[in-house]
């Protein structure tokens, strides 16, 4: 058998074809990954910083404020950005909004924007955008309790009749809501914010798998060699399971090398700081009690199955069909429609498919609180696309096994 | 050893490629011969296992090829028509290959493919990638892993289309090499291959085998069939449009014919010796005819 396997990885290897679509897709993972760096910039009173230099002094920035997010820090602040709005002369109009101006701006905001942002955030309706000029509005006399605030927030969203949560639901998000670690530890997550969302870019990574494997069986028919191979002792046998292995084998070593290009890129240039903070830092309403690192190897794993599932779905084709051709015709649909099938919410039978196709499988959707129901089973994004890709690779790769062992010579 | 067809049949749609075919084989060369499209391919790979009959079944020394499973394939070597080859595969890649697939341990399938690659006159271009063989390379590759097992059947369909007459000739005495103890099926069109190493012919026509028997006494039936005469040259341009004529040559102004017919084409038409040839002209002129150029090949 490891013979078999052997050869069969070489055969996918050797080809030429192989070679260029996966140099092909390593470029393109590599552009996706690396245009954050390129195209960073941050501005202070000086101008503008570019590229690695902006993001070691946007790091700077952030040693000043990598603190727990106690509700005596998160009152202190809002107070400060009240005491700049409280000076006229540190106000700019737009014409539709409020803002600081000059020094008030630039050293008492911009170097804290994203915190800001965040806590100001905290305290707004769901699905409103609101930035630092929001905090003026907010009473602080008496102090605040930022994490009653978020409570509250993630409540109405599960009360939002849109979102179409059973009771079931609501008590599956309060309950992993209830695990997650307060007070937040605030700091750079600069290289986790870029991976995290970059994911779905990785779709070229699996199609270029799936063009390279579609062969593995319909290659056989295509060029003739079916009659020899299935007239061996193992044809139909162990040549089936080393194929299907080699196929896998290739697939998950290929996209590894791609998981490396895309993660080493933003890691190396951004750091790998932020790792053990948690996500709620990027938004205080996301449920997951998860670190930066815990979330995205989460989702790189469900991102693992997906790309195991799509294999097996090509080589069920492949088994089935005479040509590679033909099996990507019907495998690059598969990938490429969902891009273009955008939900209109997370509730609803069409909206909770569209979140399962392999596309929206990629993107991690950790404060979307999108959650599947079955009896008095929920389960929330990461476990049912578990589920299905691991139900549809153990169904699938026997029926490839099954075709290929079947296949007529004709 | 004991390969028993029996009333083998394979329908595509409302097409009978092979029909109702009955055979027992015992050690031996087998030419199994009939124009294109006859059912030699069809049958082939029903009997290596590759293509599942309508009806019937193969057996081997008594057990249907479902009862032996794996253990019928240990037994079985093929080299299918026009295989393709793996291209980025050197010669001695795919041969380990394919002993891989039969089965064969390392170290056998290592020795066999070295004595093997030695016996086709592969043996100094086995490192090179099959892509830069020529055809004649590629079919000595072919039957070389078709020998990998040392199989009791060995089953070649059309070995030698393609090759170039020394190739043939070459190749024609490697087959009879490897021929000793076993059942071997060839299948050509090529009447000159068959009539050199078969012991045994079979001819098929439209699915079914039409003729079979021991390569000497074949013939025996085309007694009185065969002709030759000399005719003026315009006259032996009527004689090939209406007449199978097996050859044909120029002796100055006259042209001397070999002609296949029931009765004599000409009041001076003298019997002669009847070869496989005849046989086969007399059997498959009209498919000939249909298949234009290939003709050649058959009378050449």
């Amino acid at each position: 058998m490891k013979s078999l396997v052997k050869f069969e990885f070489l055969k996918i290897l050797r080809k030429k074809s192989t070679l260029i679509v996966m140099a092909a897709s390593l470029l393109i993972t590599a552009v996706f990954f690396g245009l954050p760096i390129l195209q960073f910039q941050i501005y202070n009173q000086d101008g503008v910083l570019r590229g690695t230099e902006g993001i070691a002094y946007e790091k700077e920035q952030y040693a000043e404020i990598s603190v727990p997010l106690t509700n005596e820090y998160v009152t202190d602040t809002i107070r400060e950005v009240q005491e700049l709005f409280a000076d006229p002369d540190n106000i700019g109009y737009d014409g539709n909004e409020q803002f600081l101006i000059d020094d008030a701006y630039w050293k008492g905001i911009a170097p804290r924007e994203d915190l800001l942002g965040l806590i100001a955030k905290n305290y707004a309706a769901p699905n409103v955008s609101v930035g630092y000029n929001a905090l003026p509005d907010l009473d602080v006399s008496n102090g605040t309790d930022f994490y009653q605030a978020r409570q509250e927030k993630i409540e109405t969203i599960l009360n939002d009749s849109s979102k179409g949560l059973t009771e079931k639901e609501k008590e599956y998000w309060q309950n992993m809501n209830s695990q997650v670690e307060e007070p937040f530890q605030y700091g750079y997550f600069g290289g986790w914010e870029v991976i995290i969302s970059a994911f779905e870019l990785l779709m070229f990574a699996v199609l270029a798998i799936c063009i390279v494997i579609a062969p593995v069986f319909s290659g056989e028919y295509q060029s003739g060699t079916d009659a020899v191979i299935l007239s061996g002792k193992y044809g139909k046998t162990k040549l089936t399971t080393a194929k299907i292995l080699a196929a896998l084998l290739f697939g998950i070593l290929a996209f590894t090398l791609h998981i490396l290009i895309a993660f080493a890129l933003p890691l190396t240039a951004f750091g790998i700081d932020g790792w053990n903070l948690p996500l709620q830092i990027n938004g205080t309403t996301v449920p997951y009690p998860l670190t930066f690192l815990e979330g995205t190897l989460i989702n790189l794993g469900v991102i693992y199955l997906v790309l195991i599932a799509m294999t097996a779905l090509t080589l069920f084709l492949s088994a089935r069909m005479k040509s590679p051709y033909q099996v990507l015709i019907v495998v690059m649909p598969v990938l490429f429609i969902p891009m273009f099938l955008s939900p209109n919410g997370t509730s609803g039978l069409y909206n909770l498919l569209v979140f399962l196709t392999p596309y929206q499988s990629l993107k991690p959707n950790f404060g979307s609180y999108l959650s599947y129901q079955f009896g008095p089973v929920v389960l929330d994004a990461f476990t049912m696309r578990t589920v299905l890709y691991v139900v549809l690779a153990l169904i699938l790769l026997p029926l490839a096994r099954t075709g290929f062992k079947k296949h007529q010579v004709s | 050893m004991k390969l028993q067809l029996q009333h083998l049949r394979k329908q595509y749609g409302s097409k009978t490629a092979v029909d109702d075919v009955s055979v027992n084989l015992t050690p031996g060369v087998y030419g199994l011969l009939g124009a294109n499209g006859a059912g030699k391919t069809t049958l082939m790979r029903m009997i290596c296992g590759v293509l599942k009959p309508t009806s019937g079944s193969i057996r081997l020394n008594g057990k249907t090829i479902q009862t032996l499973g794996e253990r019928y394939y240990t037994h079985l070597g093929y080299m299918p028509q026009d295989f393709g080859f793996y291209p980025d595969f050197t010669a001695r890649e795919f041969m380990l290959y394919m002993a891989a697939v039969k089965g064969m341990n390392k170290k056998a399938a290592k020795a066999r493919t070295e004595e093997l690659l030695e016996l086709v006159n592969l043996h100094d271009v086995a490192g090179r990638k099959i892509r830069s063989y020529s055809g004649g390379m590629k079919q000595r590759l072919g039957i070389a892993q078709a020998e990998l097992n040392d199989p009791d059947i060995l089953i070649l369909d059309e070995p030698t289309a393609g090759l170039d007459p020394k190739e043939r000739v070459r190749f024609r005495n490697i087959i009879s090499d490897f021929a000793k103890e076993k059942i071997v099926i060839l299948s050509t069109h090529i009447v000159s291959d068959v009539s050199y190493i078969a012991d045994t012919i079979l001819m098929m026509k439209q699915g079914k085998i039409l003729l079979q028997g021991p390569m000497e006494t074949v013939t025996e039936s085309m007694q009185g069939k065969v002709w030759e005469l000399v005719a003026a040259e315009q006259d032996a341009e009527k004689y090939s449009r209406n007449l199978r004529v097996v050859s044909l040559h120029h002796e100055g102004s006259q042209v001397r014919l070999r002609i296949v017919e029931d009765e004599a084409p000409a009041p001076d038409a003298h019997n002669v010796e009847p070869s496989l040839e005849d046989l086969f002209l007399y059997h498959f002129s009209e498919d000939m005819q249909k298949e234009g150029s290939e003709n050649d090949e058959i009378s050449g």
